[in-house]
């Protein structure tokens, strides 16, 4: 048993050396020299002093020591979906409110008043083929088919969910979408000859460049080629595809 | 998800099939497509056909000639329905902070130092502070969020031009997230992470 706790306490300490990277479409340099040297406030060197780690560092949970373990792709924000289900709530309230009360004002020996004789006389005259109902069923039914959306899909889709550091302490990273699409194109207008870039994020990159000068099927070799390489450093969890069409201006 | 998540979302799925259903009632008792499409309606189906109407008189008749507890019952229903709507109203519009948050010691029992506390204000603006001097990042946020017990980090970040999320994500994870897990001692600190960029102008190289 000592002979296998070794090698263990030996691999865990050593942080920085970043041996379990996985090759998962990282290409461009890893950022392993910044947090040394970037503590602004002159903090310690994160693996300097592998005992601080915390009373229970080894007990994990995960099993991995260490927050400079590897990336792993964040999941899918999922919406509170706070204002919907506060419309709904305050709905039900004011609905079961008036009810309250109304009742208890019957029961206290007051007349109902005009608001529940209406309805009531309405549903029990207006039969079920008058178009007033017909509406009313559809507008409900299609309310009703909207909540369900609500609440079965994640909502949040302007929110990219990003490969993240993981370890004892993952990172759940998301890049919003036009952020996004302004990093990229920095990236599609730093190509030389580009005068004008749009790049939309949706199903596929798309990007639309206009070219001042040079050959303008060069430029979208290297447009695509800018693009790629940006879409790749900023670690989307889903890469989509790149596409650009380009114009020669004026 | 947090379970306030799952509590929203279910709840507004039964609201949403308790009108997709009643809508659907009437609809199909409206249009007729019972008769249209040669489908018997279950025996004692309340709406069947374009002349019914949602309360008969036999409904009123009924409900207005219950026993002693019918109207009580009715209230306690109503008082019922109307507070758990204003306890749901209420959870949309509070946003849970954990509070004072444990400060775990040196010792190696592995317990919470007693009477140190970090309130979770000061450890997020500490945690913004840093972050804000990341390479890349021009405007920073955090929080704590989660229960006391097993606290996380809300962080958004504004990035300037030419940042990377990657190495920006990474330098965050082990600059200011780290240094906050250690200075509370805890095991661990989660982080959830919101990246946007900054408005700039185009850059381009001419």
């Amino acid at each position: 048993m000592t002979h296998r706790q070794d090698p263990l306490r030996k691999q865990d300490p050593p942080r920085e050396q970043e041996t379990a990277r996985p090759p998962a479409a990282l290409d461009t340099a890893p950022a392993d020299p910044l947090p040394a040297g970037t503590g602004p406030a002159g903090g310690e060197p994160v693996g300097g002093e592998p005992a601080g780690t915390g009373p229970t560092g080894t007990g994990g949970a995960g099993g991995r020591d260490g927050g400079a373990a590897g990336v792993a792709p964040s999941p899918r924000l999922w919406s509170p979906r706070r204002v919907p289900a506060a419309l709904v709530a305050l709905v039900v309230l004011v609905a079961a409110g008036a009810a309250l009360y109304d009742v208890v004002a019957v029961r206290a020996g007051r007349p109902a008043s005009a608001w529940r004789r209406t309805l009531a006389d309405e549903l029990a005259t207006r039969t079920t083929g008058d178009v007033w109902m017909l509406t009313g069923a559809a507008v409900a039914a299609a309310f009703g088919l909207w909540l369900l959306v609500l609440a079965l899909t994640p909502g949040l889709r302007r929110l990219l969910p990003l490969h993240a550091p993981t370890g004892d302490s993952p990172v759940r990273a998301v890049l919003d979408r036009h952020g996004a699409e302004v990093l990229l194109r920095d990236a599609a207008l730093r190509v030389p000859g580009v005068g004008r870039a749009r790049v939309r994020v949706r199903r596929r990159i798309k990007a639309r460049a206009d070219v001042r000068f040079r050959d303008p099927r060069q430029v979208r070799e290297e447009v695509a080629g800018a693009l790629r390489e940006e879409r790749d450093r900023l670690a989307l969890v889903r890469p989509e595809r790149v596409s650009v069409r380009v114009r020669r201006a004026r | 998800m947090k379970p306030r998540t799952t509590t929203n979302r279910i709840l507004l799925a039964l609201a949403g099939l308790l009108l997709l259903g009643g809508g659907l009632l009437v609809l199909t008792a409206g249009l007729d497509l019972y008769r249209r499409w040669s489908l018997g309606p279950p025996s004692g189906w309340p709406l069947t056909g374009p002349h019914d109407v949602l309360l008969g008189a036999g409904d009123r008749e009924r409900w207005s000639s219950q026993g002693w507890w019918w109207w009580p019952a009715v209230i306690a229903a109503l008082a019922v329905v109307a507070l758990l709507a204003l306890g749901w109203l209420l959870a949309q519009l509070r946003r849970p902070r954990p509070g004072r948050l444990p400060v775990w010691g040196t010792s190696p029992a592995g317990e919470p130092e007693e009477g140190v506390e970090v309130r979770d204000g000061a450890l997020g603006d500490a945690i913004a502070a840093e972050a804000a001097g990341l390479p890349g990042v021009v405007q920073a946020g955090a929080r704590m969020s989660g229960r006391a017990a097993r606290p996380e980090a809300r962080v958004d970040l504004a990035l300037g031009t030419g940042a990377s999320p990657r190495e920006t994500l990474r330098a965050l994870a082990d600059g200011p997230l780290e240094r906050a897990r250690r200075s509370a001692g805890w095991r661990r600190l989660p982080a959830d992470v919101r990246l946007r960029v900054a408005r700039h102008g185009p850059r381009r190289a001419e």
